[in-house]
């Protein structure tokens, strides 16, 4: 099985950990494949203007560098560790009501998607470069400062046919109500810093090629989740 | 006597052993890596079985098993030993084992438990299956340079030498308690060792990177003879140096990677650390309280107020120390960023704070596992019942409010 995470945030959005760092970190705990999804935020709200004013967001003007920067990052990742590494990113609508939010992973992305388009465009644009498109911590959150993100999850009759995956457990956190409705899942761990390294992981049953990778979330066979710990106890 | 100035003479007396642990240091960085051998000797190469006990996820880990199987040396197997399959340090260890196809790398799950040293209890396991007559015990947070093996095993050429054991430096830090950590190895543990061998005579055995023959190791009772000792490097040590062989701290130093560790590691470990030595120093141990310069200087503090004087003094021995600390982390390479030394008076000062817990209790956690521990770190098993779990209950209360 394929130790995976697909949930990752670097110091090119509000991660603590820079990307080479975080790619370290993972090689160095043995993981096979993960994915790097920096933040994209909706410029158009306030939070996302605050967001993209410190550079808190991946914006289209930067969106190459980063690309090229994770793809680099990848092929010495893959030469050191042998651990697949890809470009994605979190579409970030956020706004003041949990039922207004919602977090969109896109993972093996080639172009600039902007999080000021609405879903379906989104969505529509993800499928066109064959992208993974994983709604993420669809619930509620154990976290206080985290905000809810509820409204693809509330809107799932509309959304659910465009969306390859349901991030089932995401840090601490197990959406149970996912494995009820029985739609494909993934988990991840929402990595911002070190200790995050610690938390849900996704299993995969698959080769160790993008392909195979996106295909097993897709088909959602051989997919497992574990809550992935140190082995020692602090 | 005015007390400040008994406080200033113990101060000074401690900056003096700070100042002779620097000359130590120096003195075995400058011999450093030289080509020390004959030609005889640098030509001596049996083949080496490495021991590597592993149990979690250490920091860096893949770097560190990597550097084993770079090594410039023509004939070594590396065991590595874990308790199960589910110990995520597996992975990585297959990993390794797959990048390096032609390196002897062998994976052994054992749940041998016979012992309460967690460590040792990995350890047996892979020296029963080791097939060569050098035995080298190296922990997991280990990373080593390519020429490492032709370096350690020079000295055993001679066949009165029993042990080689090595230096090491704490390197890689990026968060606040490593920081600390290596900090700490880097002074304090560093200087004493050196101190202790170039005035004393005196050589640690650092369990992190040790070399004996298999036949010695048989001799002293194998890994079994100190499965319940927490110290049992400090004690296989001991049993070859009375065997009549030599125990030799060879100047080539080991890195020891500490990347991200939390407050509370630090201070587990280094809690359990002091309860080892003051467990088997007895009152000797009372000696590493008076040469905490840092230390000694607050007490000046504490019993005359913020007076004007207390302050320089506290002010001074903290400089010193940083300066000090600045300049033994520069000569060994440590690759700390100078504004860390900023906090060497600080970790100073909860060092010495820790002495006193060192001394408070009998009992010590490591990985995970309660011990009570008695003289010379004999391991017993810890009682759950009765007072007993009220007084972990509060130390623990304790300890998770400190880290918090």
């Amino acid at each position: 099985m394929l130790l995976c995470d697909f949930h990752i945030h670097t110091s090119y959005s509000d991660g603590s950990v820079e990307l080479r760092r975080t790619v370290d970190l993972f090689g160095q705990a043995g993981f096979d494949v993960i994915a790097i999804t920096d933040h994209v935020v909706n410029g158009e709200t306030a939070l996302g203007k605050l967001a993209n004013r410190f550079r808190f967001s991946i914006q289209e003007d930067n969106f190459n560098r980063y690309l090229e920067d994770v793809v680099g990052e990848g092929k010495r990742a893959w030469e050191r560790y042998e651990m697949l590494v890809l470009p994605g990113v979190e579409i970030t609508k956020s706004s003041l009501s949990s039922k207004q939010s919602a977090h969109v992973l896109l993972i093996d992305i080639k172009t600039f998607v902007s999080a000021s388009w609405d879903f379906e465009k989104i969505f529509l644009e993800a499928k066109k470069q064959n992208a993974l498109i994983i709604a993420c911590h669809p619930h509620h959150s154990s976290e206080l400062t985290a905000l809810d993100t509820l409204y693809l999850w509330n809107h799932r009759k509309k959304y659910a046919r465009y969306i390859d995956a349901w991030e089932i457990a995401n840090r601490d956190d197990v959406f149970n109500v996912i494995s009820l409705k029985k739609y494909p899942y993934i988990a991840g761990s929402d990595f911002h810093r070190v200790r995050h390294l610690y938390s849900w992981k996704t299993l995969l049953n698959c080769k160790k090629e993008t392909e195979a990778v996106k295909q097993c979330i897709r088909y959602n066979r051989g997919v497992a989740i574990t809550l992935f710990r140190n082995g020692v106890p602090s | 006597m005015d007390i400040f100035w008994v406080v200033t003479v113990v101060t000074i007396s401690g900056l003096v052993v700070f100042g002779l642990q620097i000359l130590a240091i120096r003195s075995f960085t400058r011999r450093g890596r030289e080509p020390t051998g004959t030609e005889d000797e640098t030509e001596f190469r049996p083949p080496i079985s490495i021991l590597k006990p592993l149990h979690g996820l250490d920091d860096h880990l893949f770097g560190n098993l990597e550097s084993f199987c770079l090594q410039d040396y023509p004939f070594y197997e590396l065991l590595c030993s874990f308790k199960d399959h589910n110990d995520p340090a597996y992975r990585v260890a297959q990993t390794i084992k797959n990048k390096f196809p032609n390196r002897r790398i062998s994976l052994i799950v054992e749940g041998y438990d016979a012992g309460l040293n967690p460590k040792v209890n990995r350890l047996h396991p892979a020296y029963q299956r080791a097939q060569y007559p050098y035995l080298l015990i190296s922990d997991s947070n280990v990373m080593v340079p390519p020429d490492y093996l032709k370096q350690i095993i020079r000295p055993m050429k001679d066949p009165q030498t029993g042990l080689v054991t090595n230096l090491i430096r704490g390197m890689g830090a990026r968060t606040i308690g490593s920081l600390f950590e290596n900090l700490h190895l880097n002074s304090f543990i560093l200087g004493n060792v050196c101190f202790l061998k170039r005035f004393l005579d005196i050589p640690c055995v650092i369990g992190k990177s040790m070399l004996l023959r298999r036949d010695d190791l048989e001799a002293i009772g194998g890994f079994r003879a100190v499965k319940d000792v927490l110290a049992e490097d400090h004690f296989i040590g001991e049993r070859i140096r009375k065997r009549g062989q030599k125990v030799i701290l060879s100047s080539f130093m080991v890195n020891n990677v500490n990347e991200y560790w939390g407050f509370k590691k630090f201070l587990n470990r280094h809690v359990r650390w002091g309860k080892m030595r003051w467990k088997i120093l007895g009152y000797k141990y009372i000696l590493e309280l008076v040469t905490n310069p840092v230390l000694v200087s607050f007490t000046s503090w504490i019993v005359e107020g913020p007076s004007r004087r207390a302050l320089i003094l506290i002010a001074s021995v903290g400089f010193i120390k940083g300066v000090g600390d600045y300049y033994v982390g520069k000569k060994i390479g440590a690759h700390i960023h100078p504004l860390g030394y900023l906090l060497s008076p600080m970790k100073d000062l909860l060092i010495g704070l820790i002495w006193f817990l060192s001394i408070a209790n009998d009992t010590v956690v490591w990985r995970g596992k309660r011990y009570l521990i008695r003289e010379n770190t004999v391991l017993c098993p810890c009682p759950e019942k009765g007072i007993w779990t009220w007084r972990y209950r509060l130390m623990d209360w304790v300890r998770a409010s400190v880290a918090w």
